[in-house]
């Protein structure tokens, strides 16, 4: 039960509970505020991913906010975006935290620590494919130039994260 | 049987991963992809990094006889460890055993050499613990996978009594055995002068006295007693338990002081060289026969810990036989709250042997209660059973059987000597 939460699990779930919500608010200041009723919605939504971690109503918080700032912005490419994507990420990250385990489970340091940095690794990726997508801005576009400039991107951070993170004789 | 799924992190990561690449395609907006590449890479790391392996596992105590007090670990054995990133270990908890972490709970990443959690258990009270159940996940890297929560079946751990502080000095009132350390009625070959007597043949030369036998003109010799070895029945009144028990460190109940009472007794006339034997007055009918030797001590604390509360059938039809030979000293450990232990008491002071009772009940003791139970009714039924008790102690005390309150060391000296001087005296008995 949630009285039984202790305290690194609380932080977790206040995390996983904002993240959405700060990344539907984030449109605001690029100039598209969300309509009052889907800030509510993300925001129950987000409580119910908080309350249960393992459930798939983490899909739908995020995926709601995902639909939204797809749809708020004709062409829009806002520096808002990365920190709703640090949001989605944080909230994603403290949800994986918060379901190693039981409610009552501690959370513990080292694993707290490995997962900042995996987090901090998987962001890079955010303001890199950013800056790409304002550098390929206004030209014309072959089809799918995203998709396979990401797909790119992703392959070439995989491949880094696994050289880096493989033990040594392994 | 158990398997690697994937967790609702990764399916998540990987959705939200799908929903933006889509998103980006049909409505042409870079900025979706922005959002969710992290997840999606994520998602990808945990999706490459699924495990092959089928590991086996199992709880093990690194110990499996422990005092009370005393603390082990309790280690999770995993024969195939490649793949797995993270554990998790909820064991159950079990009553008188405390743990570390104290709910029993623990998520921790492999270490580099594979170490896994432990989890460190300390039994507080004596008796057989189950320890060991638990349920173990575990969970690959980038938190893609995980198996299990698989459950993991305990093993049993014997917690023995922690021997009470106890010593005495007393001789044993009729020692009548082999070789030991108490002064005997009869004499023999040891330390403890008895007589200067006239010389017969067979005496050693080395006994003779030479002032007397100068002065008497005839050979004299030292005489003195034997030693010999007691033979100690230690009788554990397990019919019930009274008062509530907070283990090793805490309140105590009836049954603990009588465990390690008996216990602390074992010991200590064990490492007399005398032999001693036990006989558990409960459901289970626990005995050790006479015996001596540190595997003699360890076997009586052995049955101590398994003890079962309760009446026995014996009991009930009068047929108890506790296998008293002559000369025993026989030292009951009770609560007296019995009249059936009175009388097996009685019997045995009239059969002429050296008994003792020592009276476990602890002070302050409050009677456990069924649940609803009107509490002043409750209250006028102890008090009934203590005057009961009053009156058991007091007839025993006019049959002449010393009861004392167990008070750690020294609580038998002054009785034991008082019965070692009884002994010296023509008795007569009850057959």
């Amino acid at each position: 039960m949630i009285a039984e939460w202790t305290r690194g699990q609380w932080a977790l779930r206040v995390v996983a509970a904002l993240g959405p919500v700060g990344a539907v608010l984030a449109t605001a200041p690029a100039g598209v505020p969300p309509k009052p009723w889907l800030v509510g919605l993300v925001a129950l939504l987000s409580v119910g991913h908080a309350r249960l971690p393992e459930s798939p109503v983490g899909i739908l918080a995020m995926g709601a906010v995902i639909v939204w700032w797809g749809v708020a912005f004709r062409d829009g490419l806002h520096a808002w975006a990365l920190p709703a994507a640090a949001a989605l990420l944080a909230s994603h990250v403290a949800a994986l935290l918060a379901a190693y385990g039981p409610d009552r489970l501690g959370v513990d340091p080292a694993t707290l620590r490995r997962w900042l940095v995996r987090a901090a690794v998987a962001f890079s990726l955010a303001p890199a494919v950013w800056a790409l997508a304002l550098l390929l801005r206004g030209r014309d576009e072959a089809p799918g130039v995203w998709v396979a400039g990401l797909a790119v991107a992703l392959a070439a951070t995989v491949v880094a994260t696994v050289a880096l993170t493989r033990e040594p004789g392994e | 049987m158990s398997a690697w799924r994937s967790t609702a992190a990764m399916t998540r990561a990987v959705a939200l991963g799908g929903l933006g690449v889509a998103t980006a395609v049909l409505f042409g907006e870079p900025v979706v992809m922005v959002l969710t590449a992290p997840l999606l890479l994520l998602g990808a790391m945990g999706l490459l990094h699924r495990p092959t392996s089928k590991p086996v596992l199992e709880s093990r105590l690194e110990h499996g006889v422990l005092h009370e007090g005393q603390g082990t670990r309790l280690r999770l054995v995993v024969d195939d460890l490649s793949g797995v990133e993270h554990v998790t270990r909820l064991s159950a908890p079990v009553r008188h055993v405390a743990m570390h972490p104290a709910d029993g709970r623990l998520g921790r990443l492999v270490g580099p050499g594979g170490e896994l959690p432990v989890v460190e258990i300390g039994p507080r009270r004596w008796g057989r613990r189950v320890l060991g159940e638990e349920n173990v996940a575990l969970t690959s890297p980038w938190a893609g996978y995980r198996w299990g929560p698989t459950n993991l079946v305990g093993s049993q751990l014997q917690v023995l009594p922690v021997r009470a502080p106890f010593d005495s000095r007393a001789e044993a009132p009729q020692p009548l055995g082999l070789v030991g350390a108490h002064r005997s009625r009869r004499p023999g070959d040891g330390t403890e002068f008895a007589s200067i007597r006239p010389f017969h043949a067979g005496d050693r030369l080395r006994r003779i006295h030479w002032r007397v036998s100068l002065r008497t003109d005839a050979l004299h010799v030292v005489s003195t007693r034997g030693e010999e070895d007691a033979a100690v029945l230690v009788v554990v009144d397990a019919l019930a338990d009274h008062g509530r028990s907070g283990g090793v460190d805490g309140e105590a109940s009836s049954l603990d002081v009588t465990v390690r009472a008996a216990a602390a007794l074992a010991e200590h006339h064990v490492r007399r060289g005398d032999r001693v034997s036990l006989r558990v007055v409960g459901s289970g009918g626990e005995s050790v026969r006479y015996g001596a030797g540190g595997r003699h001590l360890q076997l009586i604390l052995g049955r101590l810990a398994t003890l079962q509360v309760g009446r026995p059938r014996e009991l009930r039809g009068g047929q108890l036989q506790l296998g008293v030979t002559a000369g025993t000293v026989v030292i009951v450990l009770s609560p007296m709250l019995s009249e059936a232990m009175g009388t097996l008491t009685a019997t045995l002071v009239q059969r002429g042997l050296p008994v003792l009772v020592v009276d476990t009940l602890p002070a302050d003791v409050s009677p456990s209660v069924v649940e609803g139970t009107d509490p002043r009714i409750a209250g006028l039924a102890w008090r009934m059973r203590l005057i009961e008790r009053r009156e058991v102690l007091a007839s025993l005390a006019s049959l002449g059987c010393p009861v004392v309150a167990w008070r750690g060391p020294g609580t038998l000296d002054d009785v034991l000597h008082r019965l070692a001087r009884r002994a010296q005296l023509p008795q007569v008995r009850v057959r």
